[in-house]
C-alpha cells in the first residue's frame, strides 16, 4: 500500500515537474500565450484546464476497454468537447458572472494537446485512481506555468497584478504607473516570456535534481 | 480486417458518439432556460446600470451598424422618457468594439459602456476603463470629436491609441447618437410636444368658453 501511495504522489509531481506541460513538453502553448496578458485570466484558464484535464482523464480510464483501438481518437475527442461543453453550459447556467468573464477561454480547451495527449498516452492505458492523480498533476502543473507566465508578463509590461478576489471580481495592484515594457503584454511578449520562465524552470529543475540524486546515493 | 471488425468498430464509434449526444442534449435541456434568464437578467442590469435614473427601459427597435445587429432602447421615469439607450459597434485597431451608449432625451452622452472588443491589450483595451468613458460625458453630437491635444470641450484620446479613441467616439458612440435624433426625434418626441399644445390650446378654449 505504501508503495502505491508513493507512485502516486511521484505520478502528481511528475505532472508538475518533470514533464510539466508548457516547461518541459512545450505543449498548448498557442492558449497559454493567448490568455496570460493579466494574472487573473492565467489564473482561471489553469484552473478551468485542471478541471477539464482531470475529468477527462477519469473518463477515458473509464471507458478504456470498451473502446476499439482504430478509432479512439474521435472518441477521445468527443470525450474533450463533450466536457468542454458540459462545463460551458453549466458555467453559464449557474456562475454567469465567471462565465462572462472566462467562457472565451473556455471553448480553447477543445483545441489543447495536452488533454489529448495524456488521453492518449496516460488514462486509455491506466485505472481511474492513477488517471486521475495523472491529470490532477499535469492540471496543476498546468496553472503553475500559467500564474507565473502572467505573472511575470503583467508585471513586467504594465506593473500591475490583477488579483482575482472572487470568482468575479477582482483587485488591481499598482507598482509601477507607466507601463515599463509593453511589449511583454503584446504577443511577442508572450514568446520572450515562456522562453525566459522555461530557460529558469529548466536551470532550476537540473540543479535540483542533480543534489536530489546525489543525497540519494 | 474482416467484415466483423468493420461493424464492430463503426458501432463502437456510433453508440459512444449517440451517447455524448444524449448526455449533452440531457445538459443542455436543463441548463439552456436558466442561461436564457441570465442573459436577460444582465442585459436588464446592464441597462439599469446606464440609466440610473430610469424605472423602465423598453427595447423601442432594432438597426445595423458595419453589418451587425444592435438594438435601441427607450428609458422611462413614471411614463415620461428621460432618455434613450443604443447599441452600437465602432472599427477599432483590430476589432468592432460593442459599445452601449446611454443619452438623456436632447440627446446629451450620459454614460457608455464597452461590453466587447479585441484591442491590443495596455493600449486599445484602456477604452473601457473610467477615465477614458467620463471624457465622452455631457457631450453632444457635434463635440464627439477625438483630439490628441489636451482638451475638455471634445474627447482627448488614449495616448498611443488614438484609433481605438476615435473608433468608440466618431464611430459607435456618434453614429448611435446621430441614428438616435433621426429615428427618435420627429416620431416620438415631436409628436409628444404638439399633441402636448394641442391638448392645452383645446383646454384654454374650455376655460374662455366657460
Amino acid at each position: 500500500m505504501s508503495s502505491n501511495s508513493t507512485s502516486l504522489k511521484e505520478l502528481f509531481l511528475n505532472g508538475i515537474i518533470k514533464e510539466n506541460t508548457i516547461f518541459k513538453l512545450a505543449l498548448s502553448l498557442c492558449p497559454s500565450i493567448a490568455v496570460t496578458n493579466n494574472l487573473k485570466n492565467g489564473i482561471f484558464m489553469g484552473l478551468a484546464v485542471l478541471f477539464v484535464q482531470t475529468m477527462v482523464n477519469i473518463t477515458i480510464s473509464l471507458m478504456r476497454k470498451v473502446i476499439q483501438p482504430k478509432v479512439r481518437l474521435p472518441i477521445f475527442m468527443l470525450v474533450i468537447s463533450g466536457w468542454v461543453t458540459i462545463t460551458q453550459m453549466m458555467m453559464a447556467a449557474f456562475v454567469p458572472d465567471v462565465y462572462a468573464k472566462v467562457g472565451l477561454y473556455i471553448a480553447l480547451i477543445v483545441a489543447f494537446a495536452s488533454i489529448l495527449a495524456r488521453a492518449e498516452m496516460f488514462a486509455s492505458k491506466n485505472s481511474i485512481m492513477p488517471s486521475m492523480v495523472d491529470g490532477l498533476g499535469m492540471g496543476v502543473g498546468f496553472l503553475f506555468a500559467l500564474t507565473a507566465i502572467s505573472f511575470f508578463r503583467e508585471l513586467v509590461g504594465k506593473g500591475t497584478l490583477t488579483v482575482p478576489t472572487g470568482l468575479a471580481t477582482q483587485h488591481v495592484f499598482t507598482f509601477i504607473n507607466t507601463k515599463p515594457l509593453l511589449i511583454m503584454v503584446l504577443p511577442a511578449g508572450g514568446f520572450l516570456a515562456v522562453g525566459i520562465l522555461m530557460a529558469a524552470f529548466n536551470w532550476l529543475d537540473t540543479k535540483y535534481m542533480k543534489k536530489g540524486a546525489h543525497s540519494s546515493h | 480486417m474482416t467484415g466483423k471488425d468493420i461493424i464492430k468498430i463503426t458501432l463502437n464509434l456510433v453508440i459512444v458518439y449517440l451517447i455524448g449526444g444524449f448526455i449533452l442534449a440531457f445538459v443542455f435541456a436543463n441548463a439552456s432556460p436558466k442561461i436564457y434568464k441570465n442573459n436577460e437578467e444582465a442585459e436588464k442590469k446592464a441597462l439599469k446600470e446606464l440609466m440610473p435614473e430610469a424605472d423602465t427601459n423598453d427595447k423601442l427597435g432594432d438597426w445595423s451598424i458595419h453589418d451587425k445587429h444592435a438594438k435601441y432602447f427607450i428609458s422611462k421615469k413614471g411614463g415620461d422618457t428621460v432618455g434613450y439607450i443604443i447599441q452600437s459597434f465602432g472599427k477599432g485597431y483590430s476589432s468592432y468594439i460593442n459599445t452601449f451608449v446611454a443619452v438623456d432625451k436632447d440627446f446629451i452622452v450620459q454614460k457608455i459602456n464597452i461590453l466587447a472588443h479585441g484591442e491590443t491589450p495596455g493600449l486599445g483595451d484602456e477604452i473601457e476603463l473610467d477615465y477614458f468613458k467620463d471624457r465622452l460625458k455631457g457631450k453632444d453630437i457635434e463635440h464627439l470629436k477625438v483630439l490628441k491635444t489636451e482638451t475638455k470641450e471634445y474627447v482627448e484620446a488614449i495616448s498611443g491609441a488614438t484609433i481605438s479613441s476615435r473608433a468608440v467616439t466618431e464611430d459607435a458612440v456618434k453614429n448611435g447618437v446621430a441614428f438616435l435624433i433621426k429615428t427618435v426625434n420627429p416620431a416620438t418626441e415631436q409628436h409628444g410636444s404638439i399633441s402636448n399644445e394641442v391638448k392645452e390650446g383645446g383646454n384654454t378654449d374650455v376655460k374662455q368658453q366657460h
